[in-house]
Formats: C-alpha cells, structure tokens, sequence
C-alpha cells in the first residue's frame, strides 16, 4: 500500500502545479477542474491512510470504498447529463477519470 | 446591447481557453471534438467552454449529424470595444430584480434536478418553492387526490405536507378529494 499512498501523494502534488500554471496563463476555468482532481486525489489518499491499518479494514476495504465512490459520482454524472448540466457534467467527468485512474494503480494483489 | 451582455462578453473572453478557441474558429467553422484536440482540451471542457461563448453571444452553433459545428459571430466580435462599453443597463426595477435574484437563489439551494432536497423552515423560501412545484398543475384543472400525490411526490417524499401547505398558502384548493390549482 506504501507505493499507492506514494503514487497519490505524486498525483496532489502534479495536481498543485498544474493548477498553478493554469492559473498564470489565465485559464481560470481549467484550474478549476485540475482542483476538482485535485480534490479527488485528496480524498483517494485521506480514505487510504484512515482505512489501510483500522483492525478489520485494510486494503479490501480501501477498495470496496473507491467502488462506492465510482458508483455514486457515476449516478451523479448520469444525472447531470440527464439535465443537460453543462458544468456539472464536466465536473462529474473530470471526478470519474480521476477516480478511474486511481483504480487502475491500486495495487494488484490487493484487489 | 445591455451592460449584462457586454459583462458576459468581457466574461468569457477573460480567459486563455476561450480565447485560443475563438482563434481556431477565426480560421472557420469546427466541430467540439476537433478543437479539443487542436487545444489540447478533453471534448467536455471544450464543450463548457462553448457554452459560455453561446452565452455571451459569442458563437452560433448547429447540430450536423453526431456533431455539433461551431462558428464566431462575426457581426458581434466585430463591434468595437467602445460600442460594447458605452452599453446602456437593462432597464428592470431594481426591486424587480432583487427579489428576482433571491427567488432564484431559494430555487437552486432547494432543488436539484428538479427535486426538492427539503422542505425549508422559513416561509418566504417555503412559499417559493411551492410555488415552483405548483407549475406542475395546470390552472383550473381538476386533480384527484391519487394524481395530486403522485406529482408531488416525483418531486418530494413527503407529499402530505406540501399538499397541506399547498391549500394553507391558497395556491391549490381543496373540494372533497379533489384539488385545483388557484394561484
């Protein structure tokens, strides 16, 4: 788990500078959804390091909340495109890649 | 023009995306998935930003097959910035449109997608939101009871209360078990 909760720290950190440059060129807009991944990287490391050494936890249950959260921001992003919510469905989008991304470099023998 | 349109404008070209999107589209019409790769963009945020473009007055679009194409108005960027600032302010009573402002601030805290997260305590904010849900009834038309409920509750769990409060605020009235809407 040592190298997840590394890789999520090396997202928030290129998270932190890409929305430092976006905000410097002027692209306000794009900064706010590199925070919306930023956020969401945040909230993937916060989960692990609470979750990864609770007794009865661990990593299957670091993983059964990443699935919960996939669930619920996917019905929230249907949603949004159902109401043809401009801004809400790019926010959902930017959440799902992020969060799929984030899945994808789960460890392997822990899934 | 009114000043609120000449503020969107300066809005939404305050920003390098959209301004790098009116200069691909200054060398013609394109489609959201071409400019997202040109800029380096995902289609989604491309297609944000083109919102807020359309918004301002900036660009026309037009479906054409699985594609939407865009293009500049021409006839608009083309004004000059002085034409654009001497704007004249709507002319809308300011009460008008304060209390226009507040209502819809009530209708966005307390409903989301058409749904009413929950009853709110204060009577003003209550009164609007029932107001919201009474345009789901036709004036003058006769509701059963069964149908009265059933909108409602497409809209909120507790259709008990607002159908009470409904009649309580004379927004529908209430004959036996069935229900117009008055107001």
């Amino acid at each position: 788990m040592k190298e997840f909760i590394d890789y999520l720290s090396q997202r928030i950190e290129a998270c932190k500078e890409e929305i430092a440059g976006l905000e410097k060129s002027g692209r306000q807009d794009d900064a706010d959804f590199a925070k919306v991944r930023l956020n969401i990287y945040t909230i993937c490391r916060t989960v692990t390091d609470a979750l990864q050494d609770r007794p009865g936890a661990g990593a299957g249950a670091v993983k059964a909340q990443l699935e919960r959260f996939r669930t619920e921001w996917s019905a929230a992003l249907d949603r949004a495109r159902e109401h043809d919510e401009t801004r809400n469905s790019v926010v959902g989008e930017v959440r799902m890649e992020a969060l799929g991304d984030v899945i994808a470099h789960f460890p392997e023998e822990e899934k | 023009m009114t000043q609120e349109n000449a503020l969107r404008i300066f809005k939404s070209l305050s920003d390098l995306s959209r301004l790098r999107i009116i200069q691909a589209l200054m060398q013609g019409e394109m489609y959201a998935e071409l400019l997202a790769e040109r800029l380096g963009l995902t289609p989604s945020t491309v297609s944000f930003h083109m919102k807020k473009l359309e918004e301002a007055g900036l660009v026309l679009s037009r479906k054409e097959q699985y594609y939407i194409v865009y293009s500049l108005r021409r006839e608009v960027l083309n004004a000059s910035l002085l034409d654009i600032a001497a704007s004249e302010p709507e002319q809308i009573d300011e009460q008008i449109k304060r209390e226009k402002e507040y209502r819809q601030k009530v209708i966005d805290a307390f409903f989301e997608y058409g749904k009413l997260r929950s009853i709110p305590v204060q009577r003003k904010k209550k009164q609007i939101c029932y107001e919201v849900i009474a345009e789901k009834f036709v004036p003058g038309r006769v509701y059963t009871e069964k149908e009265l409920n059933e909108i409602i509750g497409s809209i909120h769990e507790d259709y008990c209360t607002i159908r009470r409060d409904m009649i309580g605020e004379g927004i529908l009235s209430r004959n036996g078990s069935e229900y117009v809407r008055i107001r």
